[in-house]
């Protein structure tokens, strides 16, 4: 034992088990060779990742800092079109919006998720097909989903309208009212995304030891105590990880919102994302479109790291 | 372009695979382009120099991209359309649009029409007359929400562009509009407050259903086939579209506004001709001859919109539809487009058209909540910020 990670050791620091000099030199050469190998390995797919990513986000670049279409770039306009963006009301609303529909959108889709996978450890009867249902708001595409939403909500004969309407809670139009469609956009967000979190708790919860809450029991935990003291803390390393991706996930979302209200009534579910490609594609601004995509990318990151940090310190503990 | 089932579609192929050229002018091939990102998928190919010779396109493709120096003029072809009588048998209205101080961006190969529709039998039970001005339109509308149906049938749901038209068609049918005469933004005025006003009327009284701002095309296919209004803006065929043929649903008179304006609002679909063409003389050879074979897309009733010549017009298969023939009758010889004030568009008005401008002005009326002043202030800030 005491052998074998001693040489491990010293492999690790790369010294042969002699120490000489020429088997030193050896090993050095060797070495050379392999970063070469590798080095010419991986030069193919750099460069194709530069081509894929690079390109783009270079010619977005040249778009953000220049007043030209779709067509020609124009002249170099320096930061005016961030400034631009960052000066009107609208780019705020919508990052506003963004917020909310992002932070119901994780952190709603992770409760629900959450719970069904902690119901799906359960053994009740039907527990596969109960799991394949239960993911077929994420398999069916979002244009059909979206359709199905618009007819369940679209007007007062609408069947979700009616039942609110038999228990006495007026005939709500969904899609007409500011706040009601914001609200029905962040729902639908979370329908649409809580069997991805399912299976990601689902797959974290796997992990986790019976044994652990068998002896928890034993010492007279609750099941409340037993899911903050055990399963958040041992799940909490895949959780950051699938926040991050629903974040990504929430502040990209273009057909969620698009598809089921393009953005309105009256704005009121404009995201960043929509609020990007309204001002391309439909005002025909590229420029200050543009700048507002470089905004959310950079907005991501710095969330990203942040929640990377997160990651590493459940790492730690 | 779609502009109508695949059977459309088909035919347009059929029609431009046939097409043999005289001379050393060029053969031509046909490519279908989808609604979906139209534009990304034109500017793209453009810039590439990918992009093709000859096409249909968005109502202000034209204009935008003649700005960016893409489009070749087709003032030849209107010279040769004076020559062979395809001039004089164009409808009156059709063409003027398309002349900008460069000359002709496009060819106009059918018009889209906003057209007011009514359902006979809901108009009769409500004991209201076919509405001809606005005070007789706000009638009719309270009149029908009385006994339970829609007064006024509009929509500004996910891709429902049918409020924004509306909105707009107000404005013009009280002699007021969007632009100057000479293309410079001018909404704050008192005819467009007048016109706003009368649209929050409307809402406020129940004539337009508080839902309206949410309702996409499907939802309002669905009330005109279900006889679940009674009245409302829609494109022409709407009996053909929601397939109610019976003639109980039908093509109603432009309204009167209430400074004695009459117009109607139409959108000229056009064929636009790009300057990367092998061969421009070949460009504009296939654009006389697809112009020429236009009839057969009306005999076999393949598109949705309103010839643009007189001839077709004149066709039974046109003729044999009332509808259709009042129209044209009493809505063509009327009608203006979204340039209103001014005749010609520019690249300006394609913002209009699908920016988020004019889609918050008509949500703003639909919802009812804000008034006209403001609506009209906050639709001039956002298209000031917007067009260039």
């Amino acid at each position: 034992m005491t052998t074998l990670t001693g040489g491990l050791s010293r492999a690790r620091r790369g010294i042969s088990p002699g120490g000489h000099g020429g088997a030193r030199r050896r090993t050095s050469t060797l070495k050379a060779q392999t970063r070469r190998t590798f080095l010419g390995m991986l030069v193919p797919s750099v460069v194709l990742l530069i081509l894929i990513n690079g390109y783009p986000l270079v010619y977005a670049a040249v778009q953000a800092t220049h007043d030209g279409s779709l067509i020609d770039a124009g002249s170099f306009v320096g930061l005016d079109n961030f400034s631009t963006v960052l000066a009107s009301g609208a780019f705020w609303r919508a990052a506003r919006f963004t917020l909310i529909f992002t932070l119901v959108g994780v952190f709603g889709s992770w409760a629900v998720g959450l719970a069904f996978a902690l119901l799906l450890r359960t053994r009740i009867p039907g527990r596969g097909i109960f799991k394949v249902l239960l993911l077929l708001p994420w398999v069916v595409p979002i244009v059909v989903s979206s359709t199905a939403w618009n007819w369940l909500v679209a007007t007062a004969d609408s069947p979700v309208p009616r039942i609110f309407e038999a228990l006495g809670l007026g005939s709500p139009l969904f899609l007409a009212d500011p706040k009601l469609a914001a609200v029905l956009v962040c729902v639908f967000k979370v329908w649409v995304s809580f069997p991805f979190m399912m299976m990601m708790s689902a797959g974290a919860l796997a992990a986790v030891d019976d044994t652990l809450y068998e002896a928890a029991s034993i010492d007279g935990a609750s099941s409340w105590q037993q899911f903050t003291q055990i399963t958040l803390p041992l799940i909490a390393r895949p959780t950051y990880i699938s926040w991050i991706l629903m974040t990504v996930f929430c502040v990209n979302d273009f057909p969620t919102i698009y598809l089921l209200t393009t953005g309105g009534p009256v704005d009121a579910t404009t995201s960043l994302v929509v609020y990007a490609y309204r001002s391309v594609f439909q005002d025909f601004q590229t420029g200050p479109g543009v700048a507002v995509a470089f905004l959310m990318t950079l907005t991501l990151v710095v969330v990203s790291v942040i929640l990377y940090r997160q990651i590493r310190r459940a790492h730690v503990e | 372009m779609p502009w109508g089932a695949q059977a459309y579609s088909d035919a347009s192929k059929k029609v431009t695979e046939a097409y043999v050229p005289e001379g050393k002018n060029l053969k031509a091939a046909w490519q279908g382009i989808q609604w979906n990102n139209f534009y990304q998928t034109f500017a793209s190919a453009i810039a590439s120099k990918t992009g093709p010779a000859v096409s249909t396109g968005g109502g202000f493709q034209a204009y935008q991209f003649a700005e960016q120096g893409a489009i070749a003029m087709a003032d030849d072809v209107v010279a040769t359309m004076k020559t062979n009588g395809m001039f004089d048998d164009l409808l009156p209205g059709v063409l003027e649009g398309f002349k900008t101080k460069d000359g002709y961006v496009a060819l106009p190969w059918q018009t889209d029409m906003r057209v007011y529709w009514y359902r006979k039998s809901l108009l009769e039970k409500a004991g209201v007359a076919v509405p001809t001005d606005w005070p007789s339109l706000l009638e009719a509308g309270k009149a029908l929400k009385k006994i339970g149906v829609i007064g006024f049938c509009t929509g500004s749901g996910a891709g429902n562009f049918l409020g924004n038209h509306w909105a707009v068609s107000m404005l013009i049918n009280n002699g007021g509009g969007v632009w100057t005469p000479e293309g410079d933004i001018d909404v704050v005025n008192d005819r467009n407050q007048e016109a706003v006003e009368f649209m929050l009327e409307m809402v406020s009284a129940g004539a337009i259903d508080p839902g309206a701002v949410g309702f996409t095309t499907d939802n309002m296919d669905a009330q005109w086939k279900n006889s679940k209004t009674g009245y409302g803006m829609f494109g022409a065929y709407l009996p053909q579209r929601v397939g109610d043929t019976s003639g109980d649903i039908v093509a109603a008179p432009p309204l009167t506004g209430p400074n004695g304006d009459k117009t109607a609002l139409q959108f000229v679909n056009n064929i636009m001709m790009y300057k990367n063409t092998p061969d421009q003389a070949s460009s504009e050879a296939f654009v006389i001859y697809y112009l020429q074979q236009l009839k057969g897309y009306w005999q076999q009733a393949l598109v949705g919109g309103l010839p643009v010549f007189k001839s077709i017009t004149e066709l039974p298969e046109f003729t044999k539809d009332p509808n259709a023939v009042q129209i044209v009758k009493d809505y063509s010889p009327i009608a203006k487009t979204f340039a209103a004030r001014g005749t010609a568009s520019t690249a300006n008005t394609a913002v209009l058209d699908g920016g988020q401008a004019l889609n918050k002005f008509a949500q703003s009326i639909l919802t009812g909540k804000t008034d006209a002043k403001t609506i009209l202030n906050d639709f001039a800030t956002g298209l000031k910020a917007a067009v260039k």
